[in-house]
């Protein structure tokens, strides 16, 4: 009578279709991360060399689509990139869904 | 609806004392926007609230077994308007442009937080909840973790989090309704505050989602059109504004100018119109950008009103598609408000709050639009401010009708009793928000971002854990979020009380708590969890398990027993 306890666990996914599962949110949140907090980064380290302390470098000169190349990358880059990957993770998870009816590996949707 | 949310920060105090009288004179010449009743705005405005009644009115006859069903069967595109229209609100629609002309490319931490919220909340927290698939954030977090306490909480954060939001959205209703009917502060509270009941009371809660849709319409075609032909006055080719503005914008870091401003800055008038553009030169650092980026993105993605969007679509597959949809949409104000800013200072390169404040409104007028236009315009964004504010009402009154009365005060009580509560609170909750709105705390503006740290610190730890960490239980959520819910109000208090760690440029700021305190609230829910492993009861244990299957597709999932519907009034999402 007494049923398995349920073990969900996001860095030690139990059974294949979460193990699929995490594999599409580590992905999207990998670039997420890089675009949230690795741009800024980026301009902050190039910047360090300016003595006046406002964080002038090559990226705040050089021009991309007539933008300071540092605003457009926040401004556009970053939102641009955002609606991409939700576009990614609607993308791979049907993909994901598409195989599992495909090719439903047995049992591997049940919880071990 | 959230959107609305955004208020932006420093210029809401500036926006409420404007709102009586002073802001209005104290804008530079060519951005002061002209006071008194203007005839052809009125109208219009008048005329967008009655269509919004009238489809309120006819949805609702038209589909008499609620929203729910009605809402169950919008589609990702659909859903993804409303979504966006929940998000946006008077605030924004006025208040980011403002923000981005005062703080440049500072300022940028607020758009890339408020879309990149959203990325957080469909890989984490979208599929499961539509799976959940009931009406409130407190029911999910109290029935997940099998514990009322956890479901107070929840409710009691999602009071203080409408409360808070409302009140803010009254500053663009403020200044939107001193431009049309020349009205001061107090009466628009007022004025706002009765369209509202007459909107809730007349269009009940169903017809809700269509109107999202119209407003969404309004708003971002009201947002959008004026860019086009500010861009060809400043010189462009007026194909595409959002790309387009960045020549201008490479030219204000050289001190080029509009004539009128003088052409050519140089000296100190290009000092500063230079370093409000590069990334540290409005104050700030990088540790206060990432802490700002981090909080209103992880606030974003705990916001109650927010995530209750899911649980009215079809099915899981629409609930991720609208969020990339509701993104999309969202981002089309984001890709514009720059726009503003920049257009803002080709003209007025120095201008301060007072400046900021009326951007969205002075830009067309500067254009020469007309009347005609400002007031559709303005109808657009009085609307996006109303349906926040009686939105949020629902959102605060279903927490308490719902999740307090109906579920723990008075478990058998009926329907038409948790109807009647959800009624007599949402009636006390308006008089709450008009007496904070009349006599709004001098750091109403603090406020509205602590709503987006105390939804990081509290809710999004808690939501997380409970949907991927099975081991998650009641002690560990309750010492989670009682910590991220009081370091949150510490923060607060040392703001308020000037102590430097709090302040603007401390290690903590109020305002961006969540970077330091969400991911101490997950460990604490983490460790205390592991620890008292052995204190939750075996049949407290099934039910959280059961839980758990649902969320996660597992077999074996047991339908619960009969859960109540809840009140109409008391379940519909917040916006209206």
């Amino acid at each position: 009578m007494a049923k398995p306890r349920v073990n969900v666990n996001f860095f030690r996914p139990s059974t294949l279709g979460m193990r699929q599962e995490v594999g599409i949110v580590t992905t999207v949140l990998a670039i997420w991360a890089t675009l949230s907090f690795g741009l800024p980064l980026l301009i902050w380290l190039a910047g360090l060399a300016d003595p006046t302390g406002m964080g002038r470098s090559f990226l705040t000169q050089s021009r991309f689509l007539g933008f300071p190349l540092h605003y457009w990358l926040i401004a556009q880059g970053c939102t641009i990139g955002y609606v991409l990957l939700c576009k990614l993770y609607c993308t791979l998870w049907d993909r994901r869904i598409a195989r599992t009816r495909l090719a439903p590996p047995p049992g591997s949707r049940g919880q071990r | 609806m959230m959107s609305r949310q955004l208020l932006t920060l420093s210029l809401t105090l500036v926006a409420v004392f404007g709102a009586t009288g002073t802001l209005w004179g104290a804008g530079e010449e060519i951005y002061q926007v002209e006071q008194g009743f203007k005839l052809v705005p009125a109208l219009i405005m008048l005329a967008s609230l009655v269509l919004y009644l009238g489809v309120g009115f006819l949805s609702k006859v038209s589909t008499p077994s609620g929203y729910w069903v009605a809402g169950q069967g919008i589609g990702k595109y659909g859903n993804g308007a409303a979504i966006a229209s929940d998000w946006m609100s008077a605030a924004s629609f006025m208040g980011v442009a403002g923000l981005l002309y005062l703080r440049g490319w500072f300022g940028l931490g607020y758009i890339i937080g408020w879309t990149g919220g959203y990325v957080l909340l469909l890989c984490l927290l979208a599929t499961q909840l539509r799976r959940f698939g009931k009406f409130t954030i407190p029911e999910f977090l109290g029935d997940r973790y099998d514990c009322h306490s956890v479901r107070l909480i929840a409710a009691v954060v999602t009071v203080l989090i409408a409360i808070t939001y409302a009140t803010a959205q009254f500053k663009g209703i403020g200044l939107i309704c001193g431009w049309i009917f020349g009205m001061s502060y107090q009466a628009s509270v007022f004025f706002a505050a009765g369209v509202v009941l007459t909107y809730m009371l007349i269009s009940g809660m169903t017809g809700v989602t269509r109107n999202q849709q119209i407003q969404y319409v309004v708003l971002i075609s009201a947002f959008l059109v004026p860019l086009w032909i500010l861009i060809e006055k400043a010189g462009g080719t007026g194909l595409l504004p959002q790309f387009e503005y960045g020549g201008i914008l490479s030219g204000l870091m050289d001190g080029r100018v509009s004539a009128a401003a003088g052409g050519q800055l140089s000296g100190d008038q290009l000092m500063e119109a230079t370093k409000v553009f590069l990334p540290w030169g409005s104050g700030g650092n990088i540790y206060h950008f990432i802490a700002l980026v981090f909080t209103l993105m992880i606030g974003t993605a705990g916001l109650p009103h927010i995530l209750i969007r899911f649980y009215t679509v079809k099915n899981e597959d629409v609930a991720r598609k609208s969020v990339l949809w509701g993104l999309f949409f969202i981002g089309l104000l984001y890709w514009s408000s720059p726009v503003y800013a920049v257009m803002g200072k080709f003209w007025n390169p120095l201008g301060g709050k007072e400046v900021a404040d009326v951007i969205i409104l002075s830009a067309p007028e500067r254009a020469g639009l007309g009347n005609a236009f400002l007031g559709y315009l303005a109808a657009g964004a009085l609307a996006a401010g109303i349906s926040t504010v009686a939105g949020l009402l629902v959102a605060g009154a279903s927490a308490v009708a719902h999740d307090w009365y109906a579920t723990v005060f008075k478990p058998d009580c009926t329907d038409r009793q948790a109807l009647f509560v959800g009624r007599i609170f949402t009636a006390v909750l308006c008089i709450i928000i008009i007496l904070t709105a009349l006599n709004p705390p001098a750091l109403i503006a603090q406020m509205v971002a602590m709503a987006f740290a105390i939804a990081g610190n509290t809710i999004f730890p808690a939501c997380v854990l409970a949907i991927w960490y099975s081991k998650a239980n009641r002690y560990g959520a309750l010492a989670g979020m009682i910590f991220g819910l009081a370091m949150t109000l510490i923060a607060m208090a040392g703001w308020v009380m000037r102590i430097p760690i709090f302040g603007d440029n401390g290690l903590l700021p109020a305002t961006s708590s969540s970077l330091v305190v969400a991911p101490l609230a997950f460990l604490i829910n983490i460790v205390v969890s592991n620890l008292t492993q052995d204190r939750v009861s075996e049949e407290s244990r099934l039910r959280m398990d059961n839980i758990l299957r649902k969320l996660h597709n597992f077999p074996g999932h047991e339908a619960e027993p009969p859960a109540r519907p809840a009140p109409s009034s008391a379940s519909a999402p917040p916006a209206v």
